[in-house]
């Protein structure tokens, strides 16, 4: 059994968050979770980490393991093509909510379709805070920011009821200063077979801070006796909270839904890492068939 | 002597597949052969045609008017191409169709017989056939490995024997090593040559060739073809993959390009290996999109914000198509940067007659990986600018790749030293890369090198110009197939003693000049530009050349 210090994967990089970003909490889970996961024997050198642009990225810098830092809304096709490359590798994604449900949205639906086996943790702090405050698809109606003075006038996608209605065989939601349940469940996406989508909400503590808002009306799935594998019940669930800040939503945090399926890598017979693949093509042998005479 | 049959009709009639099967029934009798595709963006209707041009010489081009023969599957074809007739062009119509010098086929007895009115195509081309004195076994054997279904053997053999001789029979020459292709497939035969692992794409016109072949060849080469959402998401699936360690190439047409313009800037920064195959259409926009442009030449060599380097290479062939697909795998896996194979709708969907040794590569693709035991940096400052690629998992130090700009392990940076440094590092890459670009061949001279006259052009043209070349003796052709790095001094030593330096291009601007003048300095406003969505003749060049 390998076991390594949390610490090991820091990196020199200087971390540039403000101080108390909800992004602390999921850069100690992810920590957590790869050690906890290399305990239970997966290769540390395999896990490999896609990011977008934005404060969440800047993860990318602060994991001291593979790392592909890709730009604005494309973390799931990069991740998808990384996979398909080479199976072996233990791929997760990181997005921002302005990444994955405004400039990625496409990317997100066919993601939760196509069911590779990777994980997406989306850092859902409903705001653009790196470009300083503007109103994301998951902000609240009547958030004021510079982009939006007079407030937000429209409702905010609810990512977790698109995850499940496009298809996604793992469909998570978790709290960002609850370091040891988000540790839990990346731990669970990690090991689910297929497409694991973790919607981890993240009071930004400049821009839009909803901790206590969160803290308030937050409960745990597994405690309130929710089946993660009834699809119907999912759905009510994901219906609890609309993303909006109204004083009588409840919000569930944990699985809403977990079910297998044939995974991307299945249907396209994606084993041996194409690196490894000797090919050592002839050529006159290739372009023989289109020899006439 | 240069020969030509149009046979024409609606779309889902088979002109283009009747046409493809004479072009290898002529090979076939040693012929070299052109089969030049005409489609409008419908499946059921409209007008189609194809123009088979063959002739014991070689020939890369077809003709637009004086044809030996039409083959008319419907009236329109009639209507639309009597003015490109001469009083010598015999028209082979089923009865229907009225036409002068008609040879007419009764179909409805064929149909009675049993044959399907779906094979009048193959009946037609059996009694084209028997017009041009193709003799019937080697037809038939032609018929019988490209066509299935009995009934179409039937089908040709009742139009051969109900047609009649015409007055010049073909014969046969005895000749070995002849290929008939197109380049949409020599380019997917190229990427199969140069060991793809993965081809992704999402379809448009005239790329789609390319990802229907490869996704046809996959199982027997056992590499994948992914099609995803849209072109973005093909782009950076394709940058991912290529990380991983994945011998990858997308193809696309402009708009597809347009979208993923972002992801070729990835590529600069992140120094990952990608090919792009694209295949021009006539824009803008949406503009006419089942036919051939060379406009997109500009924004192919600048593509992407920012500064770094590229390949931007372009074949004039199924050939070249081969070689240069080969080339553009092998300078980006080598090198690390971003290859563009700058083809169009003509050099992709016209059947070509090629020579055995002209598919004959000059590079090795490979994957250039190295696996270090410990400490490794994926962006490693190196004399050369190209910096040891390793792939993640494969060794146990972190692999890296980023949009950001960074230091040499990939970690973000803002600091002006370090930025300087990774600049200058991309820009002897560049360097690197010019070289290494030399010692292929850039730019090819044809005709007498002396010649004082010259027409300069790149790309699918040269078939057009080779052929009207024939008839230019005191001129040469300067065709250029790196457009970038472009070759400079071998360009300027082509020109600097012309006395007329002639441009020639399928676009209406003349972009080659633009390109020309910028990379060297040198200027000229003699251009022969066509517009009109249609390829370049040999007669259309010669024309605009005497003006």
């Amino acid at each position: 059994m390998v076991k390594i210090d949390p610490k090991t994967l820091n990196t020199y990089a200087e971390n540039t968050w403000c101080p108390g970003c909800g992004n602390f909490g999921i850069l100690t889970a992810a920590k957590n979770a790869i050690a906890r996961l290399v305990e239970e024997g997966y290769p540390l050198n395999k896990f490999t980490l896609v990011s977008g642009i934005g404060c969440h990225a800047k993860i990318y810098d602060y994991l001291n393991i593979n790392g592909f830092y890709s730009i604005h809304g494309r973390v799931l096709p990069t991740a998808i093509g990384i996979k398909l490359s080479n199976p072996d590798l233990i791929v997760i994604g990181f997005g921002g909510d302005g990444d994955t449900y405004a400039e990625g949205t496409a990317h997100f639906i066919h993601a939760a379709r196509y069911n590779a086996d990777i994980t997406m943790v989306v850092h859902n702090n409903q705001v653009f805070a790196l470009t300083t405050g503007q109103a994301t698809p998951t902000s609240e109606r009547g958030y004021r920011g510079k982009s939006t003075p007079d407030g937000k006038w429209d409702e905010p996608m609810n990512p977790i009821l698109l995850a499940l209605t496009a298809g996604a065989t793992f469909v998570a939601r978790a709290y960002a200063y609850d370091v040891k349940r988000l540790t839990d469940i990346i731990v669970e996406a990690v090991k689910h077979r297929g497409f694991s989508f973790v919607d981890v909400i993240q009071p930004c503590v400049t821009f839009h801070n909803v901790a206590p808002y969160v803290k308030e009306r937050m409960y745990y799935l597994d405690e309130a006796g929710h089946d993660p594998s009834d699809f119907e019940a999912a759905l009510r669930r994901a219906r609890e909270w609309n993303y909006n800040l109204d004083p009588d939503a409840k919000i569930p945090m944990g699985i809403f839904y977990k079910v297998e399926k044939q995974t991307m890598e299945e249907g396209y017979d994606r084993k041996v890492p194409y690196y490894r693949v000797e090919r050592n093509v002839d050529w006159r042998k290739v372009i023989a068939e289109k020899r006439v005479v | 002597m240069r020969r030509s049959v149009l046979i024409g009709g609606q779309a889902g009639q088979g002109v283009a597949k009747a046409a493809e099967v004479l072009g290898k029934i002529l090979v076939r009798l040693g012929y070299y052969v052109f089969n030049y595709r005409d489609y409008p963006s419908l499946i059921r209707g409209g007008h189609n045609f194809n123009v088979v041009t063959f002739s014991r010489q070689r020939v890369f081009s077809h003709d637009e008017r004086n044809y030996e023969v039409i083959v008319a599957l419907d009236q329109r074809t009639v209507e639309t191409h009597r003015d490109e007739a001469s009083d010598k062009t015999a028209f082979i119509v089923p009865s229907s169709v009225k036409a002068p010098n008609t040879m007419s086929i009764d179909v409805a007895s064929a149909f009675k017989q049993g044959i399907p009115p779906i094979a009048m195509n193959v009946i037609l081309l059996g009694a084209l056939a028997r017009y041009l004195g193709v003799p019937k076994q080697v037809a038939k054997s032609v018929v019988k490995r490209e066509l299935k279904g009995d009934f179409n053997l039937k089908a040709f053999e009742y139009g051969y024997e109900n047609g009649e001789n015409g007055k010049r029979k073909v014969g046969k020459v005895p000749k070995k090593g002849l290929y008939f292709l197109t380049g949409n497939e020599a380019i997917g035969l190229g990427a199969i040559a140069s060991g793809i692992d993965m081809y992704i794409a999402y379809p448009m016109t005239p790329a789609t060739p390319v990802l229907h072949f490869l996704a046809a060849h996959k199982d027997k080469y056992n590499y994948t073809v992914l099609q995803m959402e849209n072109e973005i998401a093909v782009i950076n699936a394709a940058l991912g993959a290529s990380y991983a360690g994945a011998m990858t190439m997308v193809g696309t047409s402009g708009g597809g390009f347009a979208l993923m313009a972002e992801a070729m800037s990835l590529q600069g920064m992140s120094e990952v290996p990608l090919v792009v195959y694209l295949a021009q259409r006539t824009g803008p926009s949406t503009g006419v999109p089942t036919y051939t442009a060379q406009a997109d030449l500009l924004f192919a060599l600048h593509v992407g914000h920012g500064e770094f380097p590229r390949v931007v290479v372009a074949p004039g062939d199924p050939a070249e198509a081969f070689r240069y697909t080969i080339e553009a795998f092998y300078l980006a896996y080598r090198y690390r940067v971003l290859s563009i194979i700058l083809g169009d709708k003509h050099l992709g969907e016209s059947h070509f007659t090629m020579e055995e040794g002209e598919f004959t590569p000059t590079v090795k693709p490979e994957r250039f990986l190295v696996f270090p035991e410990g400490d490794y940096k994926s962006y490693e400052i190196t004399d050369d600018g190209v910096s040891p690629r390793s792939v993640p998992g494969a060794i146990s130090s972190p692999v890296r790749a980023t949009s950001y700009e960074h230091d040499e392990y990939g970690i973000t940076t803002e600091e002006p030293e370090m930025i300087t440094k990774m600049m200058e590092k991309r820009l002897r890459k560049a360097d690197t890369l010019e070289e290494a670009v030399l010692e292929l061949e850039p730019l090819t001279v044809y005709g007498d090198p002396a010649a004082e006259r010259v027409i300069v052009s790149w790309g699918s043209t040269k078939g057009a110009i080779l052929d009207a070349l024939a008839k230019l003796p005191d001129w040469k052709f300067v065709k250029i197939n790196y457009l970038k790095p472009f070759p400079r001094s071998l360009f300027l030593n082509e020109v600097e003693e012309a006395k007329r330096v002639v441009i020639v291009e399928t676009s209406s601007t003349g972009q080659i000049g633009k390109v020309i003048s910028m990379e060297t300095g040198f200027i000229t406003e003699d251009k022969v530009l066509r517009y009109d969505a249609r390829p370049f003749t040999p007669e259309y060049i010669l024309r605009r050349l005497r003006w």
